[in-house]
């Protein structure tokens, strides 16, 4: 202990000494050195201190505006989102613009009365089965009503109304395994049945043999057949088989006139049946 | 490397006190850095290098001024002394403690300097708001300082 406080003295002594005489002396060579010495040696801190405060005193400025730049750039990014979705939105309507303006100018050309329809869902389990639309009976819509889909400039066969509720409707397509319109082949007039397989392509049964049928040939719903119209434009034949030895008709695979996956509206025909055809769906009874 | 160390931070304590009063000085007031780093010096160094210590960065304030040089210096080299006489009476690690001797030393400090300026200079350096205000800010920034000082030390083996 004694040491140390002998080195205390020590170094009092010494540096008020030293201080003692920068004071008394201030003009001598010896004062006049030690200070230029310190502020020589000093000096640079301040100097650079000088130079990059100015960075130091624009750190709050600078996080103030990272923080004003980070909420306007999540209020922006959620104005773009916000966009975006206006944006996707007004193009569908006006895609969707455009398909109803053509299918109205078409629907004017279409010597049945209906009324358009809004396809709401369709189920991929059922994709060429059914889909749901978005009228029902309040909007007059009946069971078996025919449904008319635009492909291009022309109307085609989708299919008929099975299940009609208050507001919405099941349509069972022409494609669906369960499904069949009889059909006359174009230039000779013969009758056959066109059934749904449940995929995209239908088939044709009951072709006579003597109908010199050929891929290309359109198809058209015949006078005979009760659920639809006549002369609606049902499919073209793409390939014709063979008759089997064992059989007096032949067959064919037919596309069908409306493609069910660019389908968004449909057309249904008022039918306004008469007796078991009209019967109401088990649904609307309910 | 301490060496270094201590030379590095006795440099940045006057760029930052030389700073604090060009940017941050409220009314013309701002504690005095050069005097708090002093006292915390004087509180955890050895007994040579706590006085020496005081005079450096006194000679730095004095440098700063263009009064007396080697006023500040002789003023915290005593002061320097003084602490370490204390110290081994009272404990100054503990933060009521420290904001005392800061508050008592600012002032004594103050008039020993007055007094020095007189006798040398005569002239009368000390306002009345820095007398009022700057032992107060001092008392806010000695423990603030003696923590950054204390950790260093800790980490680095300075002081």
């Amino acid at each position: 202990m004694s040491r140390e406080k002998d080195a205390a003295n020590y170094a009092i002594v010494f540096f008020a000494a030293l201080s003692v005489l920068l004071l008394l002396f201030p003009a001598s060579k010896f004062a006049h050195t030690a200070r230029i010495a310190a502020s020589y040696s000093l000096y640079p801190s301040m100097h650079y201190g000088a130079r990059y405060g100015h960075f130091i005193r624009n750190v709050p400025s600078n996080f103030v505006a990272l923080l004003e730049t980070d909420q306007e750039n999540r209020a922006l990014k959620d104005k773009v989102r916000d966009l975006e979705v206006k944006l996707r939105n007004a193009s569908a309507l006006v895609s969707e613009n455009e398909r109803l303006t053509s299918a109205l100018r078409l629907s004017r050309a279409l010597p049945w009365a209906g009324s358009w329809a809004r396809i709401v869902n369709k189920t991929p389990a059922d994709w060429y089965g059914s889909f749901y639309i978005d009228k029902g009976s309040e909007e007059g819509i009946a069971v078996n009503d025919t449904v008319l889909g635009m492909q291009g400039d022309r109307a085609g066969l989708a299919g008929r109304v099975l299940e009609v509720y208050p507001k919405f409707s099941k349509v069972l397509l022409l494609t669906n395994g369960a499904a069949s319109a009889v059909c006359s082949i174009a230039p000779g007039g013969f009758e056959a049945l066109v059934e749904g397989k449940g995929t995209w392509l239908l088939k044709m049964n009951y072709v006579p043999e003597e109908a010199a049928l050929e891929s290309g040939a359109e198809l058209l719903t015949s006078p005979g057949g009760v659920l639809f119209p006549a002369g609606i434009f049902v499919g073209r034949v793409t390939k014709v088989y063979p008759r089997e030895s064992f059989m007096n008709f032949i067959t064919a695979d037919v596309s069908p006139a409306v493609d069910v996956n660019t389908l968004k509206e449909v057309f249904v025909v008022r039918r306004n049946l008469q007796g078991d055809l009209a019967g109401r769906g088990l649904a609307e009874k309910r | 490397m301490t060496i270094i160390l201590e030379l590095f931070i006795y440099l940045a304590s006057g760029a930052a006190y030389w700073w604090w009063t060009q940017n941050l000085a409220f009314f013309g007031l701002a504690p005095n850095l050069l005097f708090a780093a002093a006292l915390c010096s004087a509180i955890l160094a050895g007994p040579v290098k706590s006085v020496a210590w005081g005079f450096f960065l006194g000679l730095y304030a004095d440098m700063l001024g263009a009064n007396m040089f080697g006023g500040y210096a002789l003023t915290y080299s005593l002061m320097a002394y003084a602490v370490h006489t204390l110290k081994r009476h009272f404990d100054l690690a503990g933060l009521f403690s420290q904001l005392v001797a800061a508050l008592a030393l600012s002032w004594v400090c103050m008039f020993f300097y007055q007094g020095l300026s007189l006798a040398f200079s005569r002239i009368n350096p000390l306002g009345l708001k820095i007398f009022l205000v700057e032992p107060f800010l001092n008392a806010l920034a000695v423990p603030v300082l003696f923590q950054v000082f204390y950790g260093l030390k800790r980490r680095t083996g300075i002081l």
